[in-house]
């Protein structure tokens, strides 16, 4: 079990974008199981209004997307710090296909992500898996593709004031060992 | 041009400052990008990236708006599937995003979108084919 301490070390997010608050298991380069729990203290429903009616509560669905990639991104960077190799640059969310949506999260409720890796090729890795909320099946993925990309090629700025991955996460295990 | 849709269901962000409704099969959002946006803080600090998730927000509440006007009794909008969606260039603090929108209305409640975004010097950021349902306004799910 990685508690979110240990998460801040391996993924760039930060509040209040991390959105992966502990992970349960992990198989390197195969499969991650990963929890999220969702509260009502999110800036999403910051602007809600009182009077909404109790579907407007649902937590959005790009949010339920957005944390399982984030599972995903653990997976793929803890499986090469444990190989002992290095991230060629930083993490880009590239494409997702065939993603349905059964039901909704809302406040109270815990997403539960299962993301497998299918392959890597170069500096892509393909993702799937499932979201599930309560024991239901919430959100199918059918693939998602996240690329390592040069910082460079990403801004104008330094790359060294971008997330360098592969260093924050080695940061973090000095201090926990 | 419209005002945005300024009350919905939760949203990470305001993701449309404006809307164009060309059509009732085609609409264009336009959303600033600012660093101090809702949840930009910590994606990434030092390195301001709009994430591409809040591209699929964009383009959602374009629809969204879309919608609106277009349908009276069921005018709310839910996501139901990514059909697929490919991000082709960054987004960051100082571009305006422009979500260029074609929609299509095959049947049932289903509305199914075509998107091409891109940024203030015409550069492509993102394709996407996305399908939502048609709700009632305020319809408990």
């Amino acid at each position: 079990m990685y508690d979110h301490r240990y998460i801040r070390g391996v993924l760039p997010h930060r509040h209040p974008i991390l959105l992966v608050d502990q992970v349960e298991e992990i198989s390197y380069f195969d499969r991650v199981v990963a929890v999220k729990a969702v509260t009502g203290s999110e800036p999403a429903y910051a602007r809600l209004p009182d009077d909404s009616p109790p579907s407007h509560y649902a937590y959005p669905r790009s949010l339920m997307i957005e944390s399982f990639g984030q599972s995903g991104a653990f997976l793929w960077m803890e499986s090469i710090r444990a190989a002992g190799q290095e991230l060629p640059g930083t993490l880009i969310f590239a494409v997702a296909r065939d993603v349905t949506y059964h039901r909704n999260a809302y406040p109270g409720d815990t997403l539960r992500h299962i993301a497998r890796m299918e392959r890597v090729v170069g500096p892509n890795a393909f993702l799937n898996g499932q979201i599930w909320v309560g024991g239901e099946l919430a959100v199918e993925i059918g693939s998602v593709i996240a690329t390592a990309r040069e910082a460079s090629a990403l801004g104008e700025e330094s790359p060294s004031a971008g997330p360098r991955l592969a260093t924050t996460g080695n940061t973090h295990l000095e201090e926990l060992s | 041009m419209n005002g945005p849709t300024v009350s919905g269901p939760a949203a990470p962000l305001v993701a449309v400052d404006e809307i164009d409704v060309i059509s009732p099969h085609e609409v264009t959002g336009r959303k600033f990008v600012r660093a101090d946006d809702p949840y930009l803080e910590g994606h990434y600090p030092g390195f301001t990236i709009y994430p591409g998730i809040f591209v699929i927000e964009s383009i959602s509440q374009s629809v969204a708006g879309l919608v609106a006007r277009t349908w009276e009794d069921r005018a709310g909008l839910e996501p139901a599937g990514i059909t697929s969606v490919r991000f082709t260039a960054p987004v960051r603090p100082g571009d305006t995003l422009l979500a260029h929108c074609q929609v299509s209305y095959p049947g049932d409640d289903l509305v199914q979108v075509r998107a091409e975004c891109r940024n203030q010097r015409g550069v492509k950021t993102a394709t996407a084919r996305l399908e939502f349902r048609l709700t009632e306004v305020g319809a408990d799910v």
